[in-house]
């Protein structure tokens, strides 16, 4: 059935030739000239300082007993080192000494404010805030912002993610970027799959491989499961973004040329359910960095998980302390005292049997930022020069080293998910889901 | 008069008096197949007024006072001499003897089965005065405050779950029956369901009459099949070598093993209520729990991770193996409410 295109003054067909369809379009909005938008490989447009450093946030973050993080516009990330636990995550009572004390760094160390020149002028969203010492630092809707040591290239977001998190969660650094370019009504949100475009209420976006912007076939029956996204009268054709009329009166958004669905058998938030009916798949605005070649794809009974050539799940180790400056613990430069303690009773070679490095094949090179090969010295867990002898050569999601579970025997086994402190969330190992169709919007 | 005779006078009758339509058991029966779809699931924990009977020592202690207890001088020591020690301690377990004392269940009387036929010095009594029952989780978890009804953050966390949860949504459908009274062979075929439950306008009553898709995406490696027979309106099912129930309270998907699991229901036309029991593989059950509970959720029952693994250890009854040198598995009850439920395969064979 062909549906005449309303392009509402935009062309589409020549307008899609002037697309990059593997970032996501931004809103330019005013910043400082020092600040600009760095396109990063999971977490779309964030703004970066004047060397391509991403600016973070430390959003203020509940925690089992009180608030960590910064409430708008009071700086928290300072220069002392913090010595003792705050007592947050109970049982655990506040006051205990924290490991390696005379390696500990302090939050600015790890976090160097951004600091605003005493001429800085105000604009928009971004203000100045004054830190305790009088030394102005900028702020974004308030948040006092940051760059992380750990970002070492333009674009990384190594430091943090724009990922969703759980209340047990430590309070993460967040990087702050500009505003999608979406119409009203819609959302994007960071998954291990992507950026996935939903509509405000979480719903997950759809494309069918039959439409085009000026043909549509899902008609009739095909409206019984699929609901088209239709815009309000007023909405115009912008950038990526276009209309069609179904029937008179009736438009539908259009996003790269393909006009857009929800499905009503969905049955949870941000679902990839209705993926599953041939010819429709979720709608990304930029799709996750691939992974290594030699990783697969595994169904277990609660969804998809990456693994290695052998089928076997692949984990990531997270770590926060529990500081009052939240710092984290799960890089390989960050104290091993926790991961060592999770994964072997304390023991390496325990952690080897338990929890191996994914390995990384002799031929096999880094793939992107994302997914990179490091070098590990097994018995510290540190990072080591590749000469060293017994060192390993293993991949790493984000510069954290990813690892095999012991306890799995089986493709699609997950027997090691959740192992460790608040379900593998501060100080334990999680899955690395590529499906979620039962744990509330894990990805 | 037959019973078929009966039954359908006594429907006439029902809907002349009443204008409600009242479906006797058989009648619900569609090419002798019915189905039901979990909505509780707890360990069977008898309990008196207070534990007087059970637990005449006491509750256990949980993580909260143990590490009170073990580290008085807290603000002294490190993350490593306390904090993880602890942590260590859970997720690297042992069967070394306890440093606190661990109050076991002291009565005679549990609920349960008779696993293995035979009536040991071990073996509890059934409150109807049957003997024999193997029930040795409920001797390791029935003075655990977490673990009793009705205010234990486990009984109440991990039922709510079985509700709640789509990933803990499993089934079983009867086939073969002539009558939900009594067939000395019907099949039990056990699937997960892949949809929410039919619920009353509360959310949390589950209705019968629901419909429930078979979950092969995700869930084939679930699905299991058995035989059994039903007496005077009771299902009493063969054991199944190994059953697999996927149950995930907090996120975590996990699941419990049972080796020789069997059921017995109590069977009507709108639910079927009972026990499932048999014996739980001990490393499983330790490592669902500790997976989805964390160390403070465990301390809100007084749960122990680090004492439990000992007690279940200690008196794991079965499954003995060679080269470790001890039992694997130990043996359990649970209680279990099932709603009728239809039934519909994707790939649209047993579908009622």
């Amino acid at each position: 059935m062909y549906v005449a295109l309303v392009s509402a003054g935009v062309f589409l067909n020549s307008h899609a030739a002037e697309i990059d369809s593997s970032t996501e379009a931004f809103l330019e909005i005013p910043r400082p000239a020092e600040f600009h938008v760095e396109i990063t490989e999971r977490d779309g447009p964030v703004f970066a300082n004047s060397n391509g450093k991403t600016l973070y946030k430390w959003p203020l973050h509940k925690l089992r007993n009180g608030y960590s993080g910064e409430p708008p516009g009071t700086p928290m990330c300072y220069d002392e080192v913090v010595t003792v636990t705050a007592g947050f995550m109970s049982p655990y009572p506040p006051g205990i000494k924290l490991p390696e004390p005379e390696e500990r760094l302090s939050c600015t160390e790890l976090w160097p404010p951004v600091v605003a020149k005493d001429n800085a002028e105000e604009i928009g969203k971004w203000t100045v805030v004054e830190r305790r010492d009088g030394s102005k630092q900028w702020a974004y809707e308030e948040q006092p912002l940051y760059t992380s040591v750990r970002d070492h290239f333009a674009g990384d977001v190594i430091g943090g993610s724009t990922r969703r998190y759980g209340g047990d969660s430590p309070a993460y650094r967040v990087p702050i970027g500009p505003p999608s370019q979406l119409p009203p009504g819609f959302a994007v949100r960071t998954t291990t799959v992507g950026r996935m475009l939903t509509s405000d209420k979480n719903e997950s976006i759809y494309e069918f491989e039959g439409d085009t912007a000026a043909i549509i076939n899902c008609i009739n029956a095909c409206l019984n499961n699929w609901r088209p996204v239709v815009a309000p009268a007023l909405a115009r054709a912008q950038g990526e973004w276009d209309l069609l009329e179904r029937s008179p009166g009736v438009r539908q958004w259009v996003y790269r040329g393909k006009p857009l669905y929800t499905h009503i058998l969905d049955t949870k938030s941000w679902s990839q359910q209705g993926s599953d009916v041939p010819g429709w798949t979720n709608v990304f605005t930029q799709r996750a960095p691939s992974f290594p070649q030699s990783f697969t794809v595994q169904s277990s009974i609660a969804g998809d998980v990456l693994a290695d050539v052998n089928g076997r799940t692949i984990y990531v180790y997270r770590c926060g302390e529990d500081s009052i400056d939240q710092l984290a613990c799960d890089h390989p430069e960050d104290t091993q005292i926790y991961r060592l303690a999770m994964c072997g009773a304390g023991n390496p070679a325990k952690c080897l049997q338990h929890w191996p490095y994914l390995i990384a094949g002799a031929n096999e090179t880094s793939v992107n930022r994302s997914w990179r090969i490091i070098t590990i010295d097994p018995k510290t867990g540190r990072l080591a020069s590749n000469e060293g002898e017994g060192n390993l050569r293993v991949w790493s999601y984000r510069d954290r080293p990813v690892y095999l579970f012991g306890g799995d025997s089986r493709p699609g086994d997950v027997n090691g998910g959740g192992t460790g402190e608040w379900r593998g969330q501060r100080n334990g190992l999680k899955a690395f889901w590529l499906r979620d169709d039962f744990m509330n919007g894990i990805l | 008069m037959s019973r078929l005779a009966y039954l359908t006078i006594s429907m006439a009758l029902t809907f002349w008096s009443t204008g409600i339509s009242v479906i006797a058991d058989e009648s619900i029966l569609r090419d002798g197949k019915i189905s039901y779809v979990m909505t509780d699931l707890f360990w069977s924990v008898y309990q008196t007024s207070e534990g007087n009977q059970e637990c005449p020592r006491g509750y256990n202690d949980g993580p909260r006072e143990q590490f009170e207890k073990l580290f008085p001088a807290h603000e002294y020591l490190t993350v490593e001499e306390t904090q993880l020690k602890q942590e260590i301690a859970t997720w690297h377990p042992n069967a070394d003897p306890e440093e606190f004392e661990f109050f076991e269940v002291e009565g005679e009387l549990s609920w349960g089965l008779n696993l293995d036929g035979e009536v040991g010095p071990n073996d509890f009594v059934h409150p109807d005065g049957s003997v024999g029952i193997d029930n040795e989780v409920y001797r390791a978890v029935g003075c655990i405050i977490g673990f009793r009804g009705p205010d234990g953050v486990e009984y109440i966390f991990q039922n709510k779950a079985i509700i709640d949860r789509v990933y803990n949504r499993m089934m079983i459908q009867l086939a073969d029956v002539d009558s939900l009274e009594n067939d000395d062979s019907v099949t039990v075929n056990w699937f997960r369901g892949m949809d929410r439950l039919l619920t009353d306008a509360t959310g949390q009553k589950a209705m019968s009459g629901g419909t429930q898709r078979i979950d092969r995406r995700w869930g084939e490696s679930l699905i299991r099949q058995s035989t059994g027979k039903i007496e005077d309106g009771i299902l009493t099912t063969d054991p199944i070598d190994e059953l697999v129930i996927p149950w995930m309270n907090l996120s975590v998907p996990s699941v419990h093993i049972f080796r020789d699991a069997r059921l017995q229901l109590n069977l009507s036309s709108e639910q079927a209520t009972g026990l499932l029991a048999g014996y739980a593989d001990v490393d499983t059950w330790y490592y669902q729990l500790i997976r989805n509970d964390s160390t403070h959720h465990l301390s809100n029952g007084q749960i122990s991770g680090i004492s439990l693994y000992k007690a279940l250890r200690r008196l794991a009854d079965a499954y003995p193996d060679a080269d470790l040198g001890h039992n694997t598995a130990i043996s359990t009850a649970l209680d279990i409410k099932m709603t009728q439920v239809y039934v519909v395969d994707p790939l649209e064979e047993n579908s009622e």
